[in-house]
Order: C-alpha cells, then structure tokens, then sequence
C-alpha cells in the first residue's frame, strides 16, 4: 500500500502544516516520530504481525493443528470467489453499506442538531439514547432475540395497540430478516453517530452563531448554512467508519441470526466463520479474512480518493 | 455420599503420606508419594452441577490420593470450549493437560497432528471393560481416549397419546411407524415435534435413515476414508424426502427451536402437544427443566408418560435394524501431559466415579458395570437398546469431522427447506472430503 | 422581526430555552422510547421469573421479584469479573487515549516524510477482522507470557482500538487553529509546548469521545479475554454472563439480571463522560 495510493495525503495536508525548518531539521523530526512511535510499536506487534501471518495461512490448506505443509496456492481465493454462497453474503454487505449511509446519517444529522439545542434534560437524553451503543453486542442479540420471537412482547404490544391479527415472523421469514436485522443495527449504532456528530457539533465556535444571529437568521437557516457545512468533516468522518463496519459486520448478525434463516443474512464475515473456522479450515477462512480486508481497502480507498478528498479546512483555520 | 468417600479417601494416603516422611525420600526413589510435584490442568464443559461438582470431587479425591499431583480443573461454556480453546491450547503446545474430547473425526485430526497421547498400553483393561463404545476413540486399533459417558437416540414418546390414538406398544419397523403416524393424525394429535431451527435436530434423521439403509460395512467405510459412493446414502434422502411429505411434523417446525422453552420440541412434546421427538438421552432432563422454568411448576420432574423406542428398521434395506446412533463425552491426554494424566482418566472410568455419575443424573456411564446406579426406568431403556444394538455408530457430524459434517448438515437443513436433493447433500460432502 | 429572531437564537452560555422545543421534545421522547425499551426490557424482565415470562412475554413483572438480582450481587465471581473488567478497561482507555492523541497530534499537524503511510498504516487496521488475527496472535501472546491475568488484555486491546481513535481525533486536531500555534511559538513554546498546553486542553472532547468509544469497546470484549484470560469464572463479565447463562441455561430471567447489572458500569462511565462532550472551544479563538 504506498502512501500516494491513499489519498489521505490531500485530506490531511490540508491542514495546518507546519513543515519543520532546516535548521530543527533532524530534532524536529525526531520528535515527530518519538510521538507516534509508542503507537505504532504497539500497532505493528499486536496488530500488524498477527495479520500477515494469517494472510500467508491462506494460501495453504491447513486444519489448523500441526504445521503448515500443505501449500495451495490461490486455491482457497478461486474456491471463495467462484462460491455462490459468498457472492450472496458479499450482496447482503453492500446492502447494509447502503442502507446505514441513506437511512443512518440523515437521522443521526437531524437527532444532533435537535439535542444540540439548549433543552431540559439534554445530558439525560443523551445519555439514554447512547445506551443501546454501550450494550454488548450478545446482550443486544439476545434481548432482541426475546423480544422479536413469534406471539412474544413485541407481537402482543402490537395487538395492545390495535393491530391484530397474524404477525409476521419477524426472524424467520426468508423475505423480511434483513429489514428486522436492520433495525436492529440501526438501534445499537445510531448512539454512536449522534455522538460523534455531537462531538463535532461542539467544535463550532460560536462567533459564527452570534454572527448569523445578528444578520438575523433564523433557526434553521443557520443549520442550512453554518452547522451542517461545519459538520461535514464529522460527518463524512462517520460515514467511512459506518462502511466499513457494514462490511465487517459479525457479532450482532451470528448471534441474531446467525446467518440464517438458511443464507438470508450471511455476511463475508460470518461467511468465513461458518466455512472456514467451523468447518477446521483455516487456509480458507483466512484466505476469505484476505479478500474482506481487500474489498474494505478498495471502498476506502475510493471514499479517501473521492470524498475525504474535497475536505475543507480553510474555512474556520485559515483566520477569519 | 461422595463426603465420606473422600474422607475415607483422604485417610488412607495421608497416613500413608505421614509414614513415608517419617523415611528419607531423596533423590529418585521410585514413582508414588515421594515424586516431584506435577501439575495437571483439566478442562470440561460441564460448567453446571450437576457435573461440575462431580468433576470438582474427582479432582479433590485424585489429588489426595497423589500428594505430588496438583489437579487444576476449569469448565468452560461447551462451544467455547471445542471450537477455540482446546484447539488454540493444542497448537500452542501447552496449556492444557487433560482435555474434553468427543471422538470421531475431530480427535482423529488432533491425534494426525500430533498432539494426543497414545495411551493404548496402560488403559488395555478399561477398553476391555467398556466395550464397543469406546471405538469413537480409537484409531486404527490404537486408543487414544476414553469415554465416560454415552447414549444412543431413539423416540421419546408420550404414552398416554399413544394410548389415546389407540396404539399398542412401539413400531419395530418403518411402516409401523407411519401407521402410527397415521392414527395419531387421525386422532388430531400432532405426530412429532421437530426443532428443526437449530438446524441439527434436522439433521439426525438423516443419519437415523443412513444407518437404517446403510450396512455396517459401508457405514465403517464411509467413516474411515470418506467413501460416500454406496448409493445408500442417495436412498437413506429418498426415503426421508418420502417421510417428510406424510407431513408428520408440528406446524412451524422449521423456525421451532430443540431446547428453549415451551415452544421448543421438547417443550412441545413436555406439555402434551406433540406425541414424540426424536432425541438423545438427555432430552427427559431438559423437559424437566422445562416444565420448571417456562411452566412454572417449581418441582417439575421428566414428565411420568415418557416412554423410549429405537428408530425403527427400514424393511428391504442393507442396513442393521437394531443398529443405534449415539454419542458421548470423554477425555483425552495431551501429547506433553505428565504421565499421571492417564491415572486420573483412568480414575474418571473407574467403576465407583462412574456409578456416582450415573447417580447424580449427570450422565450415562459407558462402563457397563455402572449400569446397576441408574435407576430412572426411561434411562434404563436407552441403556438396554444401547447394549441389545447390533451395531453402535457415533453422530455422523461427530464422525466425518467438522468440514464433512458442516456440509453434510447444511445439504441436510436444504433438502428440509425444499432446496436441495438426495443427490444433493452426497455431492457436498464427497466435496468437502475433496478439500480436505 | 429581527429582535425576536435574535432573541430566539439559541445561546450556548444562557438564554431562555428556545421556542422550537416542543417538535424537539416529541422527537427527543420517540429517540428515547426507542432506545431505552429494549435496555428496558431486559432490567425489568430481571425483576421477573422465568415463568412469568413465558406467561406473558411483554408484561410488567408481578410480582416484583428481587431473588435474581439479590442472587446476582451475592455471588463472589460476579465482583471478580466486575473488577477484571475494570481493570482492563481503563488501563485500555488510558492507553488508547494517551498512545492516540500522540500519534494524532503528529499526523494531523505536520506534513514529514512518511506521514501519509503512517495515516495509511493505521486506517488498514480496521480494515482485517479480529477474528482472524486471533490464531497466531494467541501463539504469539502465550510465548511473550501475556497469559492468564487481565494485563495480558490491556495492551492488544489499546492496539486493536488504535485506529478507530487516530482517524477519529485526526480532525478534531487539525481544526485547532494555527494561528494559536504561531502564538505559542512567540510566547517561547515549543512544538511540545503546544502540544501540552494548548492542543491537550482543547481537545477535549475529541479525547472524550475516543475514550468513551474505547472503554465500552473493551468492557464489551468477549473473544480476546476468553483466550487470554483462563477461568471465565474469574475473567471479565462477558465472560461470566456467558458462563452464568449456559450454566442457568432455561433460567432466562436470571440471565437477563446478571446482564443488566453488567452493563451498569459502562453506563455510568458514559454518563459522567458525556458532559465533558458538552464543554467546546469557547473562547479559543476569539482575539
């Protein structure tokens, strides 16, 4: 991965830069990296090495016990990509993508502007609605497991609200499980949207606002024209690591449903874990971990290149 | 009962003990109470009493018995247990000493890597004891394991329906058991219950119909080299398929879970709805807690009209009609554990540990012996169709390994769904064995 | 009209609560309802038995049972765990932190030799599935000894939290103005200076919101502490309400009891972090 393939480095230069003096050369740089250094010490051992080392399990054909002897090759990456059942968890990834971008941000954006404001409460709301965030991915399955099975607590709140009749199966049915896994998504991440748009929120000065006030805006074109434009970054900041969570996403779907019923929520992730790591086939779990970590690479690779791109810092650290 | 064993157990070596030191016990004397200290890490999965406490009192009782020996005993959660700790332990190297060992395939890839010890020549007499059971732990005629619990399926049926839908006594064949099927219907009963949402309740008619079509010698094939081309196993699906569309199954059954709650199969079946399942000796138990939690009946016990019948023989076929399906728990040594690893397995099989776990309901006891300690009369009827059987296979899941069996089971969940054939679920699995 | 807009401008500081409130309220009331009822759910059904339960699945308990929770609190593994998952979730948030401002810091401000790689480096990191890392990560851990006690947890944790942290707090440092570190630089500071007196206080919130993201990631980690950590008994909670929940497998009331006072502490944790959030660049920039 070279640096000039990431296009970060338009992103991040944009800001600030103070680019060290030849004199201060060598100290300064030095400096610079003394302060990454303890990070990425700890990144590449923990990290880093961990994942080559899975990276080369993968062109072997191996149990997982005894040595690696059996060299394959590309042979478990042909197997994956030629896999029907792969292909279809690949599909249910890109619509999760889609859908946390469309229906996720705009929610979030609307619910920070709104609890932004100066109201009764605000650090009690704010703390209740990040909850579902600080819950464990098990727990938050396995609540909702009880609540969505078929005549359980939300089928009878429906019929105390008026709606009777049969309910549909809410974890069963082949043609709705990806809705009601959505939701449930939807329920545990919104949280954390609303709290980075909420931190990012915090980081408008307010001399624009009295500015604005003066010119006398109203509410909402001040959101129309200050805090939505300055929120941006933030924003877009969330929208990478809600794609890329989307693509590798494990824990709530294996417990909820575990990628059924038969393959309708199987992601790429519980995918490698059924294929690879249950079936004692380390090679191609790890080869299939391999071509995860690729698509991910390619999608932030395009939103770096397309979208982080286009990140302003001018407008609030350039002076007035 | 076990605190009096134990204190007796504790008297004798510790005077023992207390004789010995009085004598100078340097240097390499022989084994026994005067070798240096060893440490045995033991792992299980029966992380509830009352197995737990069982497991606790053998460690307590192994460790007075040998002074130098530090049993140290830890039960993990049982998915846990098989898919990431033992295996992470075992290609690490260390870690563990005694561990929980199912048979079949997965052990057989454990052993190829090196990592179980061979015990074949110090437990020759515990083999011989437990019989034809403990073959899920032997490779080629070499033992590698030894089981200390085991149990064959059959039909857990309710008598009382039966007797309402005016059947007498138990089908012997397949026919009898679509007869049967066929007046519960007309009594307005529901046949059977089938949790077919945890998807491997689905799969163990499928291996009750191979191992009625399949002859034994096909069946000790398949296992050993994965050989799938007998056209049994294409005919044990036909005749599913055909058992499938006489529509003997409770409604929903493919969202139905086996275990949890009234409106699991086994709750089903505990409450009256349905009039049987099929399932392993442990499904009584899990009615009874059942029947507890989800009905509220704090003193709830295995409901009274179970009754136990073998799946049935399939007429015409190559297979053994008394053959049984089954599986158990037991444990094996690691390749690096210290030699007293296998004392204290052998301790587990001796013939008092397993009448205690026979007692305590945790399990079934392989050693025929230990037969006498169970006294639960539907556990006595599995135990009598496990020795009467002609022909005792380990779950074939358990057998073929994970990569057959995972595929093996999910060709078995389609053909249910309508999604796959018979042919179907022999590709896939002559496949996975292709990739192996 | 344009004192009474002005006068309906939100102020940060003080003012009156503003007019739009009651769409703000009906929205605040259905964000909130939607949230906290399944959280609900479980506490409440904790004050239940199993039967009731099954009974009526979405009524409130009746009576009102304690025995589970009493249970909960009484047993001596549960304050282990508690302890363990303490332990190992502010030494990680303390690292994460500290490791990340740093690493931040650098990246976001100064343009050096390599800069872009590092940023590069980091974001790949999230990018692979932990999962899969876990194989020779186990080997690898076990033969350093990082084995058996809860600061084996700490640092693999910090490493696996780093790069959410770095792309994270990497515009909130670079939105900090150069203006202020031209005027550091003239008061006699140096790039450290700056770094200790100005950048620190004023990223606030940005370091907030990593921590609190990285003390609930750690709090909730299930697979990490499960190979690292030996017993689950007295490992950390997840652990335990896994062990607890197989072990009282048909008892789900229960379960749901020991769930819920586990997810206590993370909430607390949350709820005193969140006014920090609150605290903005005020005054920063003006003069």
């Amino acid at each position: 991965m070279t640096s000039s393939a990431i296009a970060t480095g338009s992103a991040v230069s944009a800001g600030p830069v103070r680019v060290p003096g030849k004199r201060r050369d060598w100290r300064g740089g030095l400096m610079l990296w003394g302060f990454a250094a303890p990070a990425l010490a700890v990144f590449i051992a923990f990290v880093l090495v961990p994942v080559a080392l899975a990276a080369v399990y993968s062109f072997f054909n191996w149990n997982g016990l005894g040595p690696l002897v059996r060299f394959i090759g590309v042979d478990n990456y042909v197997r994956a990509l030629t896999d029907p059942k792969f292909l279809e968890a690949i599909g249910h990834n890109l619509l999760i993508v889609v859908l946390s971008l469309a229906i996720q941000g705009p929610i979030a954006v609307g619910v920070a502007l709104l609890l932004n404001r100066r109201i009764r409460f605000r650090g009690l709301i704010r703390t209740l609605v990040f909850v579902p965030y600080v819950l464990s991915e098990v727990i938050a399955a396995l609540a909702f497991k009880l609540l969505l099975q078929p005549d359980g607590p939300l089928d009878g709140w429906l019929s105390a609200l008026g709606i009777h009749g049969d309910k549909p199966l809410w974890l069963a049915d082949q043609g709705l499980v990806m809705w009601t896994l959505f939701f449930v998504l939807s329920w545990k991440y919104l949280g954390f949207a609303i709290l980075l748009m909420l931190a990012g929120l915090q980081a408008i000065p307010e001399e624009l606002y009295e500015a604005a006030a003066l010119d006398g805006a109203s509410w909402w074109q001040i959101q129309r024209s200050i805090t939505i434009p300055l929120l941006m970054p933030t924003v877009r900041i969330w929208a990478f690591l809600s794609m890329i969570g989307s693509l590798q996403l494990f824990d709530m779907v294996w417990v909820l449903t575990g990628g059924g019923p038969v393959t309708a929520t199987t992601t790429m992730a519980t995918y490698m874990v059924q294929y690879g790591f249950q079936r004692n086939q380390l090679g191609f779990g790890s080869a299939v971990a391999v071509i995860l970590f690729v698509v991910s690479l390619v999608f932030a690779l395009l939103y770096q290149r397309f979208v982080l791109r286009r990140d302003l810092a001018g407008a609030i650290t350039r002076g007035a | 009962m076990n605190r009096t064993r134990m204190l007796a157990a504790l008297a004798a070596p510790a005077a023992a003990a207390l004789a010995l030191a009085g004598c100078s016990s340097g240097g390499s004397s022989g084994g026994g109470d005067t070798a240096a200290p060893v440490t045995i890490t033991w792992w299980h999965n029966g992380n509830a009493d009352p197995l737990k406490s069982l497991w606790q009192d053998v460690a307590d009782e192994f460790m007075a018995a040998h002074p130098n020996v530090t049993v140290k005993v830890e039960a993990y959660q049982n998915e846990d247990l098989q898919r990431t700790l033992i295996p992470n332990a075992l290609r690490s190297g260390g870690g563990v000493d005694l561990f929980q060992a199912w048979g079949g395939g997965e052990l057989k890839d454990q052993v190829a890597a090196g990592y179980v010890m061979d015990i074949t020549d110090q437990v020759q007499d515990e083999v011989e004891a437990i019989g034809p059971t403990v073959s899920g732990w032997q490779l080629d005629g070499r033992t590698y394991g030894l089981p200390f619990d085991y149990s064959i399926e059959g039909f857990w049926y309710n008598k009382d329906l039966f007797a309402q839908a005016g059947i007498n006594g138990t089908p012997k064949t397949l026919d009898e058991l679509n007869a049967d099927i066929q007046k519960l219907k007309d009594a307005g009963i529901t046949p059977i219950a089938l949790g077919a949402g945890d998807k491997w309740p689905a799969g163990h008619y499928w291996y009750n119909f191979v191992l009625k079509d399949c002859s034994v010698d096909t069946l000790k094939a398949a296992q050993s080299s994965f050989d799938f081309s007998d056209d049994c196993f294409v005919q044990a699906g036909e005749d599913l398929q055909a058992f499938i569309a006489t529509n003997p199954f409770n409604d929903g059954y493919l969202s139905t879970s086996a275990q949890q709650g009234a409106g699991s199969s086994a709750g089903l079946v505990a409450t009256g709805k349905a009039a049987m399942e099929l399932m392993g000796a442990w499904d009584p138990g899990v009615m009874g807690g059942i029947l507890k939690d989800a009905a509220a009946q704090a003193d709830a016990t295995p409901p009274s009209f179970l009754g136990w019948f073998n799946f049935p023989g399939i007429p015409g076929s190559k297979g053994d009609p008394t053959a049984a399906l089954g599986g158990g728990d037991g444990f094996a040594c690691a390749a690096w554990a210290p030699p007293e690893c296998v004392d204290l397995l052998k301790y587990i099989d001796s013939p008092d540990v397993q009448k205690r776990l026979g007692e305590s309901g945790a399990g079934l006891p392989v050693l025929p012996e230990a037969a006498s300690s169970i006294t639960d009369p539907n556990m006595q009827q599995v135990l009598d169709g496990l020795h009467s059987a002609g022909y005792v296979q380990l779950w074939l899941d358990t057998t073929y390994g994970p990569t057959v069996g995972g595929a093996m089971n999910d060709g078995i969940v389609a053909l249910f769904g309508g999604n796959a054939t018979p042919e179907d679920i022999v590709k896939g699995m002559q496949d996975a064995a292709a990739t192996l | 009209m344009t004192a009474a807009a002005a006068a309906a401008v939100p102020r940060r500081r003080r003012g009156p609560i503003d007019w739009g409130a009651p769409a703000t309220y009906f929205v605040a009331l259905v964000c909130v309802a939607l949230s906290a009822t399944p959280v609900l759910f479980v506490i409440l059904n904790g004050f239940r038995s199993t039967a009731q339960m099954a009974y009526d699945p979405g009524g409130w308990p009746s009576p009102w049972i304690l025995d589970n929770y009493i249970e909960v609190l009484q047993n001596e593994d549960f304050w282990i765990q508690l302890l363990n998952s303490a332990v190992a979730a502010l030494g990680t948030t303390l690292g994460v932190v500290v490791l990340g401002v740093m690493a931040a810091f650098v990246i976001a401000r100064y343009a050096f030799r390599g800069r872009d790689f590092l940023f590069s480096l980091f974001t790949a990191g999230l990018l692979f599935p932990l999962s899969v890392a876990v194989v020779p990560l186990y080997v690898m851990l076990k033969g350093m000894g990082l084995y058996g006690n809860v600061t084996a947890l700490i640092l693999p944790q910090i490493a696996f939290a780093l790069p959410q942290t770095i792309i994270i707090l990497v515009p909130f440092l670079r939105s900090i103005p150069a203006e202020l570190e031209d005027a550091a630089t003239i008061d006699g500071a140096g790039r450290f200076g700056f770094f200790w007196r100005v950048v620190l206080p004023l990223s606030g919130p940005g370091l907030v919101t990593v921590g609190v993201l990285a003390f609930v990631a750690s709090w909730n980690a299930y697979l990490l502490p499960l190979l690292l950590m030996g017993d689950p008994t007295h490992g950390t909670l997840p652990l335990g309400v896994q062990a607890f929940s197989t072990a009282y497998s048909q008892d789900t009331a229960k379960v749901l009891a020991f769930t819920s006072i586990a997810m206590l502490p993370a909430l607390l944790f949350f709820t005193i972090a969140q006014r920090r959030i609150v605290g903005g660049l005020t005054g920063a920039v003006k003069g």
